[in-house]
Formats: structure tokens, C-alpha cells, sequence
């Protein structure tokens, strides 16, 4: 049996103007896609509305209050919640409520700006030890592992003590301290991703090591990136907090709300609110960072994508 | 049905045996040892070799356990312990102790060749005992603790087993209290060369006091009972003394309130307000002041109108009501209540204030010195030791200095050991400091500031101040003393390289069916000889 192809067989096909496949599906950006699952996952929206809402008020609740965060008044130490201070006053008389907004400021730019530092080291560290491979690879990645065996608050501690206690030194012991997961999360979506046809195409069109790492090896790995950027902030808040436990925080008559807390504890059991407050919103950060930061993560996993 | 009632029987069997438990250890821990006292001292001693120890809970501890030449009775009158009787010559230059029988509890006798080799040892430069000063009355002690002098050359001698004479340098009435403090302590000289460590494992800790060491868990107590072999002992009604080493204050008080200890020494300051109707907190007096140090070898501290300045725009009585809250006394000159003046009467109350808060004068002064209103004042740092009440006392300072003054501060809190470093080598603007008496004379405070005193601190010198410290050490006539003392208290407080803040108390948790515990104002935090349960 033979076939024999005529044109008798072929149709032409009214042509439309579209292609095919549109006319099936409306075309979805990436973004607009994360966007529009994101927006699906009630918890990570509301972790949304609570960050935005808590960074609302540390910036203005201070002004919100009668009483500066700083100003004491020795006569009404210790006063419970009501009246003309709305959180009560703590054990030199300020007003807890102006301190807790202070407090949200330092907290939340803590959080927010570790993160940022400790992105931009562990990106580019990540991403140059992954792209190169080989032995830069083996020896960027033990010193990684040698930083990590050393226990955080032996390290976190002698840091301080170089550093001075402050803001600023607590930025860089943080930053320092939480740059390496980062790093080895950025490399292991290098050392995939350096693998795929487009790399080999711009690469054999000429670009260089940089060119690729910054303009299409790590775009393509900003999605683990934000989600682990966004887990990172209330861990710095939290770690914040703890230092401030040992004395290692921000000085004095600047608070934030590990200082808060740290100094509530003394009064838990005549003054529980002055722990309370603090504590309340440490949680509520927390909760709600880790909301968006697993919503993301959901949003953001091209496995998931409809 | 059957297996669930056998289980509920089984429950029920285990309930009823656990409330048997309960009931027999609670009586049994009656009918055994009704004569207990639980007492939390606060800390971890260092070391419990009474010829090095410094602080006050290792001098609480060994106080229990040995037993000086005199003790402290209740009214804080000296009374004679291992020594039954002294006598001092004319010149108050010579005391000859005659001691009593008294054992080491390993059954030696007591000698003054004890208190020869204690006191030697104490004072030697191998030992490097930071309290080797307070022998430095002693003919001989100062250039022998320097290497400067011989052993042989000290004044101390036994003049037979029961006898010891003492040869000071110039009168000195406190040195009859000071063998009372526990650098004075005697140690059993062949428990002591026998074993170097006697002193850290309660098997060869031979002691001479009301109590004997049974056990030391670190960090934890340490457990003693009754010493039988004390001299004294049928005045000893107290069986058993548990003393607690817990530091956090925290832990301190719940156990406290749990019923699983009788007494501890400190409150935290935000527990005053609620127990101030409580039976079981008592405020004991305190001879000791609170400070602050000015380093007056860096500007602007140099003037003394700065000085003055910082010193008087600071609210005292807001600070001892609102932040130390546990009745402490505001302090407007250096010397705290309760030493004798030449009169009898007390040294303070007859010294009265020597300054006054004064917002005007203050601002006045700062003007003066070049900075109206605080303008230009460069920004200095007050630093403390880690401890809450230090932080708060700090920052309330820091927010009188800005609203009274204009001048901006910063605080600092570091460890305990840097601090002594950074004090020692005047590294620090400001710092916060407190002090307490070795014996119950002024002197203690006053020869702090002599120039280049070890606890002097500060850079400050006056040639009329050292005149007058050394004119009050150098004669037994306690008018010309106290005279001289007053008057070096004025200049110190005129120049202020030190602004006093306030007498500290020592508010104490005590259950109430303890009886006869000694709380002295200095030195060790209680004394349990007499003491017993109700």
C-alpha cells in the first residue's frame, strides 16, 4: 500500500490573527502569577497586612503617645495599662506604649536590614562558589563550614566585645553570623541552573563569568532567595532579642523589644504587663513574617505553578 | 470493665502511697531536724582560704565556720572569741591577747602560733591576698608584704602557746575590731602546710567556729552542722545550716516563697513595692555608700565645677523612692550612718550635709566651666558592672543630667572583671561604685582618696586632705581623729571627685520562727551563732 500525498489533503486554516494556544489560556506573567497565588493563601496575607500594619505604627506610634520613649517620670513608675499610658509605664516610669513603637523601629530594622546584608554577602559568595565549582568551590565551602561549626553565641560575644554594644555592631554580628546559609542555598541553585542549554548559549555567544552570574544565574534564583530572606528577619529579631537578654543589645535609654522584654522579666510577678507588651509583639512579628516567607515559598515553586 | 477498675485500683494505690510519701517526709524532716536553717548567700565563693578571700558571701561562709580572736555580738559590740582577755599598753602601741582552750575540730588545740603563721601567711607576697593591707597596722607587715622587710621583723609574736603579742606602727582603735574581720581568721598551720587545697574539699577543712563543713555541691550548698569541738559550743543551739549558692535572685525568691529556704540576702528592687507590708521582709542597716567616681584626669572632670555641677542636679530622693525602693537614706557626704563619733554620738549626724541639690547653682557652675546649658559638653560615659539596679539607677541619672543639665551621657555596662580593670587604670569618665567598711571607723572611707590610695581610683589628689588622713592615723586620741576626719570629709566633698548618691540597707527575706540571727551592717551578710528555730 502506497499513500500518496496530494494537495487535496491540505486545508487552509482560517487565519485569526491569534496563535492557537492563547485563545486556550490568557498569558500570565511570572509575577502576576506568584502575585495571584499569593494572594489565594489567606495566612501569608494576612502575615502581610500585620507586617505592613506593624510598620505603620513604629512609625508613627511614637507620636501617638503623650510621653516621649525616653522621658521618666519617677512618680509613676510601674503604673498599670490605662488611662494616660495606654501599656502602663515601666520601672522608671516611661511610657511602655511609646517605647514598644521605638522598640518596633530598632526590631523591625534589624531584622530587615540583616537580611539585606546577609543576602548581598550570601549571594554573591553562593553564586561565585557554585559558577566556579572545582576547587574555589571546595575551599569556599569548607571555610563556610569551618564558620558554622563555631557555636553562634561564643562568636556573637566576642564580636560585641571588639565591636563596642550598639546598633551598628549589631547589624555586622548578625550580618556575619547568618550570611552562610544563604550561601549555600544561592550555590546549590547555581550548581543546578549552571548546567542548562541557555548558560551554554551565552556562553558560546561570549558573556562572561560576571555577566552570567548577575544577569541570569541569579535572577533565576531570586525565588529561594526571597524566601529564605523573608524567614530570616524575625530569626534576627528573635536573635536580637536574645542578646539583649545578656546584656548584649542596643544601649540604653534606646529599646528594643528584646531590651523591653529583658527588662519586663524583672517585674513578671508584680507587673506582668511590662513583659507582656514586648512579648506580644515579638510573637505577632514572627507569626506574621513566617506566614508570608512559607506563602512565598508556596507561590513562588514553579512545581506548583497551574 | 475489669481491667479498667484493676488500673483504677492500681491509680488509686499510687495516689494513696504518694500522699503517705508526703506525710512521712514532712514529719520525718520535723521530729529529725527541727534545728535547720536554709540560707541562700547569693554566689559561688571563690575560694574559702580566709587569708584571700575579699567578698562578703565567702566572709559569711567562713564566719560559720572559724572563729577569730574576737566576733561581733548582736549590738555590733566587739566581743572576745578565741581570745579570753587582752590587754593593750599605755601607749596603745602593744596588745597581748591571752587565748582560751579552744580545738580545732580535728582536736588540736588553738595557739597563738596559729594566729602567727595565719597572719604571716596572710600577709606574705607568695600568698598575694588582696587584703594583705589590712595587716599593714602591724609593725613590719607593710615592708614584708613588699619583700621590702623580713618575716622575722613582723611584730607579731606567741610569747607561749596561750599568749600573742601584737606591735602596731601608731595607735589604731579599730585594729581590735579588724581581728575580727576575716583576713584575721587563724588557719590550723599543720592542716595547712600538710595540704595547700585544705581549704577546697570539706573532708580537711579543719575549723575552729560554731559550724563544721559536711558537704560542698558547687553552685549549689553547702551543708554544715554543729562544730561539737567549738568552745563555745552549748551557746550553738542551731543543729544543721544549708547555705544556698544560688545567684539568680529570681530562683532565690521562689524558693524563698516555696517554704525550701529561711532566709537570703538580696530582693530584686521590683519586688519591694508588693512586699512592703510583709512580715518576712526586714530592712537591716547598712554601713555603706553608693557613688559615683568622677575620673578626674580627663576633661572635663578636671573642673571641679563640672564636678559639682553633675553632682548636684541629681534628684537623691526620687532616686532611693522611685528606683532603689528598698529605704535606702539619700547621701549628700561620704561617711554612712552608725560609727561612733568622739562624742559617742553618731559620726554623720554630727557631720551633717556637706551639699545640697540645687538646680540654679548647678546650671550656674556648668556655665562656669564653659558650657551654658550643656552646650559643647563632650559626651561621656558612665559605666556600671551588669546588675539590674546599677542599669536603672544609671539611666535615671542619664535622663536627670539631659533635662536638668542639657548634657548628654551614655551608659555602659561591662563584666565585673573589666570593670575592676578599667577603674584600676582610670580608663572610664564616670563610673558607679560602692564601698563598704572593713571596721567600724570612718577611717575606712576617708584613707580611700589619700593620693595614689589603691582605692582612691579617680586621679584625685589634695596634699591637706593627705595631711589630715595621716594626722587622724597617726594618734590614738580619738577627738583629734574624729576632728581631722570631719575635716577631710568637707575637702573631699568640697572637691567632689566622688558624688555619694546613697546609704545602701540590706533588705533580707527572713521567715518568722527564726530567732536571734545576726544581720551585721558590714562585712559578712549574717552571723548563725546563736541562732535557732522556733
Amino acid at each position: 500500500m502506497s499513500m500518496e500525498i496530494s494537495p487535496q489533503m491540505f486545508k487552509r486554516l482560517e487565519h485569526d490573527g491569534q496563535p492557537a494556544e492563547e485563545t486556550l489560556c490568557p498569558s500570565v506573567g511570572y509575577r502576576q502569577n506568584v502575585w495571584l497565588r499569593l494572594k489565594q493563601n489567606k495566612l501569608a496575607m494576612t502575615g502581610i497586612i500585620i507586617i505592613v500594619l506593624l510598620a505603620l505604627l513604629a512609625l508613627v506610634g511614637p507620636h501617638l503617645s503623650a510621653h516621649s520613649y525616653e522621658e521618666q517620670d519617677l512618680l509613676m513608675v510601674n503604673q498599670p495599662p490605662g488611662g494616660s499610658y495606654w501599656f502602663g509605664t515601666d520601672a522608671l516610669g516611661r511610657d511602655l506604649f511609646a517605647r514598644v513603637w521605638y522598640g518596633a523601629r530598632i526590631s523591625l530594622t534589624i531584622g530587615l536590614l540583616t537580611s539585606v546584608i546577609c543576602m548581598v554577602i550570601g549571594v554573591l559568595y553562593g553564586g561565585i562558589s557554585g559558577y566556579l565549582g572545582g576547587r574555589v568551590d571546595e575551599i569556599m565551602m569548607r571555610f563556610v563550614e569551618v564558620i558554622y561549626s563555631i557555636p553562634f553565641l561564643l562568636y556573637v560575644i566576642l564580636l560585641m566585645v571588639l565591636l563596642e554594644p550598639g546598633l551598628k555592631s549589631i547589624f555586622i554580628a548578625l550580618g556575619i553570623v547568618y550570611w552562610q546559609n544563604m550561601a549555600r542555598i544561592v550555590r546549590g541553585q547555581v550548581l543546578v541552573l549552571k548546567e542548562q542549554e541557555y548558560i551554554y548559549a551565552a556562553r558560546l555567544l561570549g558573556a562572561g563569568t560576571w555577566r552570567i552570574l548577575l544577569r541570569h544565574l541569579i535572577p533565576n534564583t531570586m525565588g529561594p532567595i526571597i524566601v529564605s530572606m523573608t524567614l530570616l528577619v524575625p530569626e534576627a529579631i528573635f536573635t536580637e532579642a536574645f542578646l539583649s537578654f545578656l546584656g548584649l543589645g542596643v544601649s540604653a535609654p534606646m529599646a528594643s523589644w528584646g531590651v523591653l522584654a529583658s527588662d519586663g522579666i524583672q517585674g513578671l510577678r508584680n507587673y506582668p504587663w511590662q513583659l507582656f507588651f514586648p512579648a506580644l509583639f515579638i510573637s505577632i512579628t514572627m507569626l506574621a513574617f513566617n506566614f508570608v516567607g512559607d506563602g512565598l515559598r508556596d507561590a513562588l515553586d514553579p512545581r506548583l505553578r497551574r | 470493665m475489669k481491667r479498667i477498675l484493676l488500673a483504677l485500683m492500681v491509680l488509686a494505690a499510687f495516689v494513696l502511697a504518694g500522699c503517705g510519701d508526703d506525710k512521712t517526709k514532712d514529719t520525718a524532716g520535723k521530729a529529725n531536724g527541727p534545728q535547720l536553717i536554709r540560707y541562700n548567700v547569693g554566689t559561688e565563693p571563690k575560694t574559702l582560704d580566709p587569708a584571700k578571700s575579699t567578698g562578703s558571701p565567702e566572709a559569711t561562709i567562713e564566719l560559720q565556720m572559724l572563729d577569730g580572736l574576737t566576733r561581733y555580738d548582736a549590738n555590733q559590740e566587739i566581743k572576745r572569741a578565741v581570745a579570753e582577755s587582752w590587754d593593750i599598753s599605755k601607749d596603745s602601741l602593744t596588745y597581748t591577747f591571752k587565748l582560751r582552750d579552744a580545738k580545732w575540730s580535728n582536736g588540736d588545740l588553738v595557739t597563738a602560733h596559729d594566729f602567727v603563721y595565719s597572719w604571716l601567711r596572710a600577709m606574705a607576697k607568695e600568698t598575694a591576698s588582696e587584703y594583705a593591707y589590712q595587716f599593714f597596722y602591724i609593725k613590719g607587715a607593710e615592708d614584708y608584704n613588699s619583700g621590702k622587710g623580713k618575716k622575722e621583723d613582723v611584730a607579731i609574736k606567741a610569747l607561749d602557746d596561750k599568749t600573742l603579742q601584737v606591735v602596731l606602727n601608731a595607735p589604731a582603735p579599730q585594729f581590735l575590731g579588724l581581728t575580727a574581720f576575716q583576713t584575721y581568721f587563724p588557719v590550723n598551720q599543720k592542716v595547712v602546710e600538710g595540704n595547700p587545697n585544705w581549704f577546697t574539699d570539706p573532708k580537711t577543712y579543719v575549723c575552729n567556729g560554731p559550724f563544721k563543713m559536711v558537704s560542698w555541691e558547687h553552685n549549689q550548698k553547702i551543708v554544715m552542722e554543729k562544730n561539737p569541738d567549738y568552745w563555745d559550743a552549748k551557746s550553738v543551739k542551731l543543729e544543721k545550716l544549708e547555705i544556698y549558692l544560688i545567684e539568680n535572685l529570681d530562683t532565690s525568691f521562689n524558693m524563698f516563697k516555696n517554704g525550701q529556704l529561711d532566709q537570703m540576702n538580696e530582693i530584686a528592687a521590683q519586688e519591694l513595692t508588693a512586699l512592703k507590708d510583709s512580715k518576712e521582709l526586714k530592712i537591716m542597716p547598712d554601713a555603706s555608700v553608693y557613688f559615683y567616681r568622677f575620673n578626674v584626669t580627663r576633661k572635663p572632670f578636671n573642673d571641679v565645677k563640672v564636678r559639682k555641677a553633675l553632682a548636684l542636679a541629681i534628684d537623691r530622693k526620687a532616686l532611693v523612692e522611685s528606683v532603689t525602693k528598698g529605704g535606702q537614706k539619700q547621701a549628700y557626704a561620704f561617711v554612712p550612718f552608725g560609727f561612733k563619733d568622739a562624742d559617742g554620738k553618731d559620726f554623720r549626724r554630727n557631720g551633717d550635709n556637706y551639699f545640697k541639690e540645687d538646680l540654679e547653682e548647678a546650671k550656674r557652675l556648668l556655665a562656669g566651666a564653659g558650657f551654658p546649658d550643656g552646650k559643647g559638653f563632650p559626651r561621656a560615659t558612665i559605666m556600671f558592672n551588669t546588675q539590674g539596679n546599677h542599669q536603672k539607677v544609671a539611666e535615671a541619672i542619664q535622663q536627670m543630667w539631659k533635662k536638668n543639665l542639657g548634657i548628654e551621657v551614655t551608659i555602659q555596662n561591662v563584666e565585673w572583671q573589666v570593670y575592676e580593670d578599667r577603674e584600676t587604670k582610670l580608663d572610664y569618665d564616670i563610673e558607679r561604685a560602692g564601698w563598704s567598711p572593713d571596721y567600724l571607723d570612718p577611717m575606712t572611707f576617708i584613707d580611700m582618696f589619700v593620693t595614689n590610695g589603691g582605692n582612691n581610683k579617680t586621679g584625685w589628689s589634695n596634699r591637706e586632705y593627705d595631711r589630715l588622713v595621716s594626722e587622724g592615723k597617726s594618734t590614738g586620741d580619738q577627738k583629734v581623729r574624729m576632728e581631722s576626719m570631719h575635716r577631710a570629709e568637707k575637702i573631699l566633698m568640697d572637691e567632689m571627685p566622688v558624688t555619694p548618691l546613697f546609704f545602701y540597707t540590706h533588705p533580707i527575706m527572713i521567715k518568722e520562727n527564726l530567732k536571734n540571727v545576726i544581720v551585721p551592717p558590714f562585712a559578712t551578710d549574717a552571723d548563725f551563732k546563736w541562732a535557732y528555730v522556733e
